[in-house]
C-alpha cells in the first residue's frame, strides 16, 4: 500500500487481515469493533498534512480489510461510517471561524457514479444534511446562499440534475484552505482529538448496541403473544430477554440445521425463564398459523432494503407472509451497508462445511454427492415489515435514505 | 407391589398397566424388592414435582434391571439439581453441563429416553397450544388400557411404529394389511357367533393397539375401513377357512390394486413431466417420488435431482442412497438452504401422507416449505399420490392434527454439546406432519389421472362399478 508509509499501522492493519481472511475473527461486532480499535490507531499515530491524506490511508487500510474477508460487511461499513466522520469533523472545524454569508454552502453533489456494484444508478443522490455545513464547491459555477437547515425547491431544481463535471477532492480541500487564509491556519493535525472522540462515540455505540436495540422491545411484544425465531442472533437475544422483564410470552425458536445455533439460544432464553419451545427448521411452517410475530437476526442490511440473513429465513419470511404475519428484523445500524444484491441467483454468499451435513462417516454416499450447506439467505425487502435498530425503527423503503445519511457516495468503493 | 403404591401423579400409575400386561409372575421377589428400594431412595431424594424420580418409577425390572444400579447414584444426585430449576424459573443458569454429565452417555439410549419423555410431558402443560398433539409412545405406554388379547404379530407391529422403524404412509399401511393376513388365518370362530359379527369385534383391540403405538395414518384408516367392509359382507353359508382365505385374497387385491398397481400408474402420468436436463427437486422420503424418478432413470431420462432433507427423520439419507444406487446425479441439502437454488430447480416432486377433500396435502413436515417456496418463484409442484390416501377430514391448519416424534433419536447437537433438557422453561417439539394448503400444489398425479388441488373432491364421487363402492371414502 503506498499509501501508508508508517511501519506501526502496516502491522497492526496486516495483523487484522490476517485475522479475517482465516475468520479467527468472526461476527458483525466483533469485527466491526476491532476495526474500529484499528481505525482509531491509525489516526492517532498517522503522520498527515492534510485531511485527504488521512482520508487515502484510512481508505487504503479499509481496502485491504475489505478484501480480506469480503463476507463480514461490517468491517466496510464502519470505515465508510469514520470516513463520513472525518469529513464532518474536518469541515464544522474548518467553518466555524467564517460563519457570514459570505462563504456560498451547498448541499452535497453526488460524484461520478462509481462502481457497479456498489451504489444504485440514482440520477439524483442530493444529500440534504440537516443542521450540517459542507464546504464542497464546485468553483465555476456560482450558487445562491443556502440556508442549511431549511430545504428550498428552487435549490432542489437547480442542483438536483445529475453532475457531470468530476469534482476532485484535493483540489476542493486546496480551495477551501485558500479561502479561509485570512483565517488562522486550521492544520489537519489539530482535530486529531476531535476525531478521536467521534471514533469513540462510534466504540460505544458498537460496544452498547444491544442495549440499545432492545430498549423499545417491551412495545413490539405483547402478552402471550408467541413470537418465532431461526438460529442464534445476539441482538434478538438480547431483544427478547429485555422484553421478558414485562412481558411473559413464548419464544418459538428454530434449530438452524446444520450448525444448531438455534439450541444455543433456546437454552439462553429458557434460561431466562422465557417460556420456549424449540422446533426443528422443518416445522416453521407447520407452526406458523399460530405464530403472531417472526423476529429475525441480520447478517447484513442491503442499500434497498433488503437483508442477508441466516439460512432459512426466507422460508420463514414466506410462510409469514403466508399468513399476513410481520417479519421485523434486530440489527445494529452499523450492518446497514450501501450494496445492493445484483445477482440474486446463489442468494447466499457464504457456504459452509457441508460435513455437517453429510460428513466422512457417511463414505461410500459422500463421495457421490454434491452437498450444499449454504450459510445465509438473501431476504428481499418485499418480505419485511419493519427494522429494529439502535436508531429507531425504520420501515425497508427508508434504507435508501439511511445509507445516504451515514455514508459519502465517494466511500461506497473503497 | 404396585398396590402399596400411593396414588400419585399420572406418571407414576404409568407402571401399572406396563405390570398388567406383562403378567405378575414376571417380577420375581428380588425385582419386587428392587423397585421398591428405588421408589423408596428417589422419594427420600426429592420433591413430589421433581421429573428425574418418575422416570426412576417408569421404568420396569425386566428392560432396565441391567441398568439400574449405575442410574441409581446419578439420579439421586441429579434430582437436587433440576428440581432447584423446576421450582423457579428465574434461578441463574442452571449449570447444564452438570446436568449433562449425569444423564450419562453411557446410560443407554432407552433411559435417555424415559427421561426425556417424562421432562417433556411434565413441561407440555407450560404452552398448550401443542398439548393436543399425540405424542411419541414410551415402552410402557403402548396398549395400555386396552383388553382383550392381542395377536403376537400386532404386538411387534406396534413396537415398530413406536420405533419408527417402519415409516411412510404405504409402508404402514402394507405392514398392517399383511399383519392383519396373519390375525385373520389365526382367528377362529368361537361357537354361537359368525365371523361376519365377530371378526370385526375381534380386530378392534388389535387396531386400538396399533394406533396407541402410533396414531393412526389416513392410508391405513381407509385399508380397515375396506376391510371391514368386506367382513360385513361374508355370508354365513361360507365354511370358516374359505371366508379367512377369501379375505385374505380381498386384501391382497387391495394392496395390490390400490398401491402396487397405482403406483405404476402414477408413474405413467408422472413421466412426460420429466424432461431431458430438468432439475428435479424432492422432499425427504416418498416412496412413489422414489419409485417415479428410479423408473424415469432406467428408462433413459437423463436429469439431476436435489434432495432436501430435514430432522426429525432425516428420511432423505434413503431417498438419497435409493437414487444414488440408481445412477442418478444428486445433491443433498437440508431444508433451509434451498433458498439459494430454487432459482436452479425446474420441477418439484413431493409425496404425501393424505390428501385432504380442499385439496390440500398432508405430507411430512417441510414439504409446506418446499412447495411454498417453489410456488413463489413459478416451479411447478406435482404431488404424486394414489387416491387411497384421500380423506374426507378438512383441516385448516397444521395444527388440528398432527403427530409428535420421540426426542430421543432427533435433535442431536453437534460436537456432543451437552444435553439441552436441563431448563424446566425449554421444551422440544418436533412436528411431524404439516398441512400445504393447496395454493402452493399445481398437480395432483393420481391413478386416475392429474387432478388440480382444488377439484379433488371429485375423488369421493368416484364409484367403483364392480363392487358398487365408493372408490375413496
Amino acid at each position: 500500500m503506498p499509501e501508508i508509509k508508517d511501519k506501526g499501522i502496516l502491522r497492526q492493519v496486516e495483523t487484522l487481515t490476517s485475522k479475517l481472511r482465516r475468520r479467527q475473527l468472526a461476527g458483525a461486532q466483533e469485527s466491526a469493533i476491532e476495526t474500529t480499535l484499528l481505525i482509531k490507531y491509525i489516526v492517532a499515530h498517522a503522520k498527515f498534512a492534510t485531511i485527504h491524506e488521512l482520508i487515502a490511508i484510512i481508505k487504503a487500510a479499509g481496502r485491504r480489510l475489505v478484501e480480506a474477508q469480503p463476507k463480514e460487511h461490517t468491517v466496510g461499513n464502519v470505515v465508510r461510517r469514520i470516513l463520513r466522520l472525518i469529513r464532518e469533523e474536518w469541515a464544522a472545524s474548518v467553518n466555524k471561524p467564517v460563519d457570514e454569508g459570505d462563504q456560498p454552502m451547498t448541499t452535497e453533489d453526488s460524484q461520478t457514479e462509481t462502481g457497479e456494484m456498489s451504489t444504485q444508478s440514482s440520477p439524483r443522490s442530493s444529500t440534504l444534511s440537516v443542521g450540517e455545513q459542507t464546504p464542497l464547491m464546485t468553483p465555476a459555477t456560482p450558487r445562491p446562499v443556502v440556508s442549511d437547515s431549511q430545504y428550498s425547491l428552487s435549490n432542489f431544481v437547480l442542483h438536483g440534475r445529475p453532475h457531470r463535471e468530476a469534482t476532485d477532492f484535493a483540489s476542493v480541500y486546496a480551495a477551501t484552505i485558500q479561502e479561509s487564509s485570512t483565517t488562522p491556519k486550521k492544520s489537519a493535525q489539530s482535530i486529531r482529538p476531535a476525531l478521536i472522540s467521534a471514533i469513540e462515540e462510534v466504540m460505544d455505540e458498537l460496544e452498547t448496541v444491544f442495549e440499545t436495540v432492545s430498549s423499545s422491545a417491551k412495545d413490539h411484544i405483547h402478552s402471550d403473544e408467541i413470537v418465532l425465531t431461526l438460529g442464534m442472533s445476539r441482538t434478538v437475544e438480547a431483544f427478547l430477554k429485555k422484553a421478558a422483564l414485562d412481558r411473559k410470552f413464548t419464544a418459538l425458536v428454530a434449530e438452524a440445521a446444520p450448525s444448531f445455533s438455534g439450541h444455543q439460544l433456546a437454552q439462553s432464553l429458557a434460561s431466562s425463564g422465557i417460556n420456549t419451545i424449540l422446533i426443528p427448521d422443518s416445522a416453521v411452517y407447520a407452526v406458523m398459523s399460530r405464530v403472531n410475530k417472526v423476529i429475525l437476526g441480520a447478517h447484513a442490511i442491503l442499500a434497498n432494503g433488503g437483508v442477508y440473513a441466516v439460512a432459512g429465513s426466507i422460508l420463514a419470511a414466506h410462510a409469514a407472509q403466508t399468513h399476513r404475519t410481520p417479519v421485523v428484523f434486530c440489527a445494529g445500524q452499523f450492518k446497514l451497508s450501501p450494496l445492493w444484491n445484483v445477482y440474486h441467483t446463489y442468494g447466499s454468499l457464504d457456504f459452509a462445511n457441508p460435513a455437517h451435513i453429510l460428513g466422512f462417516q457417511e463414505g461410500k454416499l459422500m463421495d457421490q454427492v454434491d452437498v450444499l450447506n449454504p450459510a445465509y439467505d438473501y431476504v428481499p425487502p418485499e418480505l419485511i415489515n419493519v427494522f429494529i435498530t439502535n436508531d429507531g425503527d425504520i420501515p425497508p423503503a427508508s434504507m435508501n435514505r439511511l445509507v445516504k445519511e451515514t455514508y459519502d457516495n465517494e466511500d461506497y468503493q473503497l | 407391589m404396585s398396590a402399596t403404591e400411593p396414588a400419585g401423579p399420572a406418571l407414576e400409575d404409568a407402571s401399572n398397566p406396563q405390570d398388567g400386561v406383562q403378567t405378575r409372575k414376571q417380577l420375581t421377589k428380588a425385582e419386587r424388592r428392587e423397585l421398591q428400594e428405588r421408589q423408596r431412595a428417589a422419594k427420600a431424594a426429592a420433591t413430589a414435582s421433581n421429573p428425574s424420580n418418575k422416570s426412576q418409577n417408569q421404568k420396569t425390572p425386566q428392560s432396565q434391571s441391567n441398568k439400574q444400579p449405575k442410574k441409581d447414584p446419578t439420579s439421586v444426585a441429579g434430582p437436587s439439581g433440576s428440581s432447584a430449576t423446576a421450582t423457579s424459573g428465574k434461578k441463574p443458569t442452571p449449570k447444564p453441563g452438570r446436568d449433562a454429565d449425569k444423564i450419562a452417555p453411557g446410560a443407554g439410549g432407552m433411559d435417555k429416553g424415559d427421561k426425556i419423555a417424562d421432562l417433556e410431558t411434565q413441561r407440555r402443560h407450560q404452552t398448550r397450544i401443542f398439548a393436543h398433539f399425540a405424542s411419541p409412545k414410551q415402552d410402557a405406554q403402548i396398549g395400555a388400557g386396552i383388553k382383550g388379547e392381542i395377536h403376537p404379530t400386532i404386538v411387534r407391529l406396534g413396537r415398530q411404529f413406536a420405533d419408527m422403524k417402519i415409516v411412510g404412509a404405504n409402508a404402514r399401511c402394507i405392514a398392517m394389511l399383511v399383519a392383519f393376513k396373519a390375525v385373520i388365518q389365526d382367528y377362529v370362530t368361537p361357537p354361537n357367533q359368525t365371523l361376519a359379527r365377530d371378526l370385526t369385534q375381534y380386530l378392534s383391540p388389535q387396531i386400538s393397539y396399533l394406533v396407541s403405538a402410533r396414531p393412526m395414518a389416513v392410508s391405513m384408516g381407509n385399508a380397515i375401513r375396506e376391510l371391514k367392509y368386506h367382513i360385513s359382507v361374508v355370508s354365513i353359508d361360507v365354511p370358516e377357512q374359505d371366508a379367512k382365505d377369501h379375505l385374505c385374497e380381498q386384501i391382497d387385491t387391495y394392496i395390490s390394486h390400490r398401491i402396487v398397481l397405482a403406483d405404476s400408474v402414477i408413474e405413467e402420468y408422472a413421466m412426460p413431466k420429466i424432461q431431458n436436463g430438468a432439475v428435479i427437486m424432492t422432499f425427504a422420503r416418498s416412496s412413489v417420488v422414489e419409485r417415479v424418478l428410479i423408473s424415469a432413470w432406467s428408462r433413459g431420462k437423463r436429469f439431476s435431482v436435489k434432495v432436501v432433507d430435514s430432522a426429525p427423520l432425516s428420511e432423505g439419507r434413503k431417498m438419497l442412497s435409493a437414487l444414488l444406487k440408481a445412477g442418478i446425479p444428486c445433491t443433498y441439502l437440508l431444508v433451509n438452504g434451498i433458498g439459494s437454488l430454487i432459482s436452479t430447480v425446474s420441477l418439484v416432486f413431493l409425496g404425501a401422507h393424505a390428501i385432504n377433500s380442499n385439496g390440500s396435502v398432508y405430507s411430512r413436515a417441510g414439504t409446506a416449505l418446499v412447495a411454498m417456496l417453489a410456488k413463489e418463484h413459478s416451479v411447478p409442484v406435482l404431488v404424486l399420490s394414489e387416491t387411497y390416501k384421500y380423506s374426507n377430514n378438512l383441516q385448516l391448519d397444521s395444527f388440528t392434527k398432527n403427530e409428535l416424534a420421540a426426542l430421543s433419536d432427533t435433535l442431536q447437537p453437534p460436537n456432543g454439546q451437552g444435553h439441552l433438557l436441563s431448563q424446566s422453561s425449554l421444551q422440544i417439539i418436533n412436528p411431524l406432519y404439516d398441512l400445504t394448503p393447496h395454493t402452493h400444489i399445481t398437480v395432483l398425479v393420481t391413478e386416475v389421472g392429474l387432478i388440480p388441488p382444488s377439484a379433488i373432491s371429485t375423488l369421493a364421487g368416484l364409484r367403483d362399478k364392480d363392487k358398487g363402492l365408493q372408490l375413496a371414502v
